[in-house]
């Protein structure tokens, strides 16, 4: 038996050690072992921490022959395709974009641009497959950002610290979506719009001009700040904008009025004429109670028409999207 | 003495994790991170857990085909399975100590080395936590009553005396209370399939506990008539407890990866069923079920090939090579469906976060499923080459010998496809070199998902059918269906409804599939009427099979069906993926999602039709069990080694996903090791893993062997006779 076990630990031996040794072959390829980055300054020099390191850029793009990512544009020199570097490359696209949009544009607005709304001006033959580089997993921050922006510039282009730091109307547009991202936890605006629109927000609240009458107003919403917004969604009746107010409507009798359906008529109310009232109990259900068999409308400061399981039925993301897109929402209401 | 320091030894780690979780209030601690001896703790952590995992899928693993194997004893009268159910349960007792220990000193390393993170863990999961420690004395309780009551519950006397006495008195038969609890059961399991009872959750998530808690259950109470059977109840209650304590642990591995029902600053505003039945909680749950069963056979296989090539006597040989099929034929069955149960892992990844995702296939760990496709490549080709090795056992499996070159060049091809990678990292001049493209004008299309899924299903079509050859091969002549009786006229016709479900059901939800629903334009409806008509065919090609099988023409609707998926599977729907890709991108997880549906009927059907096909079969030489190479016992080995290896390295991916977050999205890994380490850094930390826990394999072995040395003596010898005198 002794012989048997020697024969058996010398075969395990040998299948550990060529899978030992292509793990060392592999990482010797590609490049050694990533060790975690610490703060960065806003440097050509953090800017390529990031870039290899925690921004994870390194996943999809490569810089010339640094790197074997091939799924988005290299951004070095590179065969046929990719003649110049990123930083002479941008000077070009900006050129075209400037075109495109009527729009002044400057090689950091569009490396700002391609990094905060990359569907807006694809490389030919590419898909966007960019990540929301201020959201989860990657989470960067603005400056960590503006470091990525500033090693992009150094491949071939002019580095300029100031005009990062002061930028142009363009790139705060930019930078307000990555700031709103990220006071949001790290969402994309993008997708938070999208789930906006698609989850039923927009049946309730208006935005800019647009949507229902039931919520209030959200076109200035992200004035007030995150913890306000944040706070809506996840306990909407801790606190009610004045005018959207749940009543529930007391009967004559001094008992709780209910629907056909069964359901209590409690909601907001949406009109108040002479001889009736309109309460929006959801969205599209308004229900006419004529005054004759009304007692009173009584305030209900526990209940919110906004649904309760709104964070049953929302991702942690689509949550963070949301709020982040919400953030943006600066705007003047459309009369 | 001995036995009770044993068991107290097992109960100590979990007392003591209980003490600390429910001493421990969330965010109590001064320090997020610590060490102990200057180690790295991220490392200590990975270590231990990797132990606990290796450890526990073997305990889970194990018990299942154990229960398998004592059900085909007791329903087939062969005593021989039953001894082995027993020597594979012997294993048991010490590793089940040996994974307590480990997870006690799991739960000591994360509470003392990352305090913030295990005391919000403990502060979210406290419920969950409870229920896990509480279900820790149901699976004691079973597994003890389970190995120890093996002989005393072996008699299979109904229990007249009670039952007699309880039947004057009320009218009732003793054996009436188990059948209707199970009835009871069954139709509870009903109501909460359809969801008329229980909470509201994800559909895998109710498929889960109703196939493997609620069905279990109520077919164990069914089948209590005598204490035997009491016994097989007591392993299935057994496994129903280890397979709820491992989906309770996968809750939190889950969570970390895709955390539901908490804010992104970590405070609770769900419940604490949405905190546990998380995206990935229920995905990662099968995928692990499945790793378990086809570990725990090789783990086990692997004892009988070192007991095998160690023998000194024919008898020896013969039993040990019998037991060494039977785990290798229980690993191949977990094994067939995990590439379809980790597929369905990959896309909810992906569907929690695209960057996850990509990170997976295309970024840090890229390289990382290179290794993986190796790995799992080497499980089949060498699963395969020990099937092939077993023919040379039987007598009259010559007559098939000439397939296997076949297959062996089919199987390799597939292999250096999946293996291929999509691309390489080239030079500027390399690139040039090839017209000014970043991928290999050939080779490219080999590295896409669609060559990859049509290569996968014929690597297991071949498996497949390599099995099929193996069980033929001491067969004589097919046996006529329509002499059999009503059996198989009832049971092939099932299997080809339930083929015909399978797949209809599919195909009928790809033809009223709105293009919408997957973000595409109307246009690209085609695409999936294409795929559903397709598989209309496929359900045309199994009513055809059954009506063939059932007018004596089984090979002929054996292959009719076979050849039906192969084309559909690996030539139609491989060549259609190009397009759809092109296409109708998001189309290509159906695509996948039908090809892997196909396969699973066509391997229902046709092992159906099979079963009546060779039933009473005139057999051409008595099997030779013992007359095995050495060599193929080294397969046996080698598989062991592979599949221990993979599973350290898929754990790697899957916990590495989350790259610097302990909980992704949620909390933040603010430590010095918050980096994604390096596949070489990940092969020494799976390679120590794999070499500890092999020799702790090796030695629990040899230290049970010491314990019951002269048993198996015995259990060997009255098992080889009882071979004998079963070949005879």
């Amino acid at each position: 038996m002794g012989k048997v076990v020697g024969k058996v630990f010398t075969l395990l031996i040998v299948v550990l050690a060529v899978f030992l040794w292509v793990g060392s072959a592999i990482t010797s390829l590609t490049g050694g072992e990533k060790k975690a980055g610490g703060a960065v300054d806003m440097s050509p020099e953090g800017g390529e921490a990031i870039f290899w390191g925690k921004g994870r850029c390194y996943t999809c793009h490569s810089i010339g022959d640094s790197g074997s990512a091939v799924r988005c544009p290299n951004l070095g020199v590179w065969g046929d395709k990719f003649p110049l570097p990123i930083g002479e490359r941008a000077k070009e696209r900006a050129k075209q974009r400037e075109k495109d949009t009527g729009l002044p544009y400057t090689p950091a607005d569009y490396l700002i641009e391609s990094l905060a709304n990359p569907s807006a001006y694809l490389v030919e033959g590419f898909k966007n497959e960019m990540a929301v580089v201020y959201a989860p997993p990657i989470s960067l921050s603005l400056n960590e950002i503006k470091a990525a922006i500033l090693y992009l510039l150094s491949q071939g282009g002019e580095v300029d610290v100031n005009a990062i730091n002061n930028p142009t109307e363009l790139s705060k547009k930019f930078y307000d979506r990555v700031i709103a991202g990220s006071q949001a936890g790290g969402g994309d605006p993008g997708h938070g719009e999208e789930v906006f629109m698609g989850a039923g927000c927009i049946d309730c609240h208006k935005l800019k001009g647009q949507g229902g009458d039931i919520g209030p107003d959200l076109t200035t919403i992200g004035t007030k700040g995150f913890k306000s917004i944040s706070e809506s969604i996840l306990r909407p009746a801790d606190t009610f904008t004045p005018g959207y107010e749940t009543y529930t409507v007391i009967k004559k009798d001094g008992k709780e009025m209910f629907d056909a359906s069964g359901k209590k008529v409690s909601g907001v109310k949406i009109k108040d004429s002479a001889d009736s009232v309109d309460i929006a109990v959801s969205a599209g259900v308004i229900i006419n109670v004529p005054k004759s068999e009304i007692k009173e409308l009584q305030i209900d400061k526990n209940k919110s028409v906004m649904p309760d399981e709104i964070v049953e039925v929302i991702t942690v993301k689509d949550y963070q999207d949301i709020v982040a897109f919400m953030l943006l929402q600066k705007g003047e209401k459309k009369k | 003495m001995h036995l009770l320091l044993k068991r107290l030894f097992k109960w100590i780690p979990l007392g003591l994790l209980l003490t600390i979780i429910f001493s421990t209030p969330a965010f109590a601690f001064d320090s997020e991170y610590r060490q102990v001896f200057g180690l790295d703790s991220r490392k200590v952590v990975w270590f231990l857990a990797q132990m606990h995992l290796y450890f526990g899928a073997f305990v889970l693993g194990v018990p299942l085909f154990a229960v398998i194997i004592e059900v085909i004893g007791w329903k087939g009268g062969d005593k021989r399975f039953d001894k082995l159910a027993y020597e594979f349960t012997s294993l048991l007792s010490v590793a089940y100590a040996t994974t307590a220990a480990f997870g006690g000193l799991l739960a000591f390393a994360l509470f003392t080395l990352y305090p913030t993170f295990m005391g919000y863990m403990a502060g979210i999961f406290k419920d969950v936590m409870f229920i896990y420690a509480l279900l820790f004395f149901g699976e004691t309780f079973c597994l003890y009553l389970y190995y120890y009551g093996w002989d005393w519950l072996q008699e299979s006397y109904e229990l007249r005396v009670t039952n007699y006495e309880l039947k004057s008195k009320i009218g009732l038969s003793l054996k009436f209370i188990p059948k209707a609890l199970g009835g009871l059961v069954l139709v509870t399991g009903i109501l909460f399939f359809f969801g008329l009872i229980g909470p509201k959750m994800r559909g895998d998530t109710k498929v889960f506990m109703t196939v493997l808690y609620i069905l279990p259950l109520a077919i164990g109470l069914f089948i209590i008539k005598d204490r035997k059977s009491f016994h097989i109840f007591i392993g299935i209650l057994l496994n129903i407890f280890g397979t709820a304590i491992m989906q309770l642990a996968n809750s939190w591995a889950g969570f970390m990866m895709s955390p539901q029902g908490v804010t992104e600053k970590g405070d609770l505003t769900g419940t604490t069923w949405q905190v546990f039945e998380n995206t990935l909680a229920t995905p990662l749950a099968m995928h692990r079920m499945l790793g378990n069963l086809a570990f725990g056979g090789l783990v086990a296989g692997a004892y009988a090939a070192v007991k095998f090539i160690g023998s000194k006597t024919e008898e020896e040989r013969a039993h040990y090579d019998w037991m060494g099929y039977i785990s290798n034929f229980v690993a191949i069955a977990g094994l067939i469906p995990i590439p379809f149960a980790g597929y369905y892992l990959g896309r909810e990844v992906y569907s929690t976060s695209a960057v996850m995702g990509n990170n997976m296939m295309g970024g840090d760990f890229s390289w990382t499923f290179i290794i993986q496709a190796m790995l799992v490549g080497s499980l089949f080709l060498i699963s395969n080459y020990y099937l092939w090795s077993g023919m040379t056992r039987i007598p009259g499996a010559e007559r098939y010998y000439k397939y296997i070159k076949y297959m062996l060049v089919l199987i390799i091809v597939s292999f250096a496809i999946w293996l291929t990678p999509h691309n390489l990292p080239l030079t500027g001049q390399e690139v040039s070199g090839m017209g000014g493209s970043q991928y290999h004008p050939t080779l490219k299309f080999l590295g896409l998902m669609p060559a990859k899924n049509a290569v996968v299903n014929l690597i297991i079509l071949s498996t497949f059918f390599s099995f099929l050859l193996y069980r033929r091969g001491n067969k004589g002549d097919t046996v006529p269906v329509t002499k059999q009786g009503k059996l198989p006229k009832i049971v092939i016709p099932i299997a080809g409804l339930i083929s015909v479900l399978i797949v209809g059901q599919y195909a009928v939800y790809l033809l009223g599939l709105d293009p919408k629903v997957l973000d595409l334009p109307p246009d690209r409806a085609g695409y999936f009427k294409a795929v559903g008509i397709l598989l209309t065919f496929e359900c045309i090609a199994a009513v055809i099979a059954v009506v063939l099988a059932l007018k004596d023409r089984g090979i002929l609707a054996q292959w009719v069906y076979l050849g039906a998926t192969a084309f559909n599977v690996v030539v139609f729907l491989g060549v259609y993926g190009f397009i759809v890709m092109e296409k109708a991108s998001p189309f290509l997880r159906n695509i996948a999602v039908s090809q892997f549906l196909q396969l699973i009927s066509c391997i229902i059907l046709v092992s159906a039709i099979d079963v009546f096909l060779f039933r009473g079969a005139k057999v051409i030489g008595e099997l030779k069990w013992g007359k095995m190479t050495v060599r193929s016992q080294y397969a046996l080995l080698l598989l062991t080694i592979i599949i221990t290896i993979n599973m350290g390295l898929m754990g790697f991916i899957r916990s590495g996903l989350r790259s610097d977050w302990h909980i992704f999205g949620v909390m933040r890994d603010t430590s010095d090791w918050a980096y994604t380490p390096s596949n070489y850094t990940m092969t020494q930390m799976v390679g120590l893993c794999v070499f500890i826990f092999l020799i702790g394999v090796a030695f629990m072995f040899w230290l049970g062997g010491i314990a019951k040395g002269k048993e198996v003596k015995e259990l060997e010898s009255s098992g080889v006779k009882e071979l004998k005198d079963n070949n005879s």
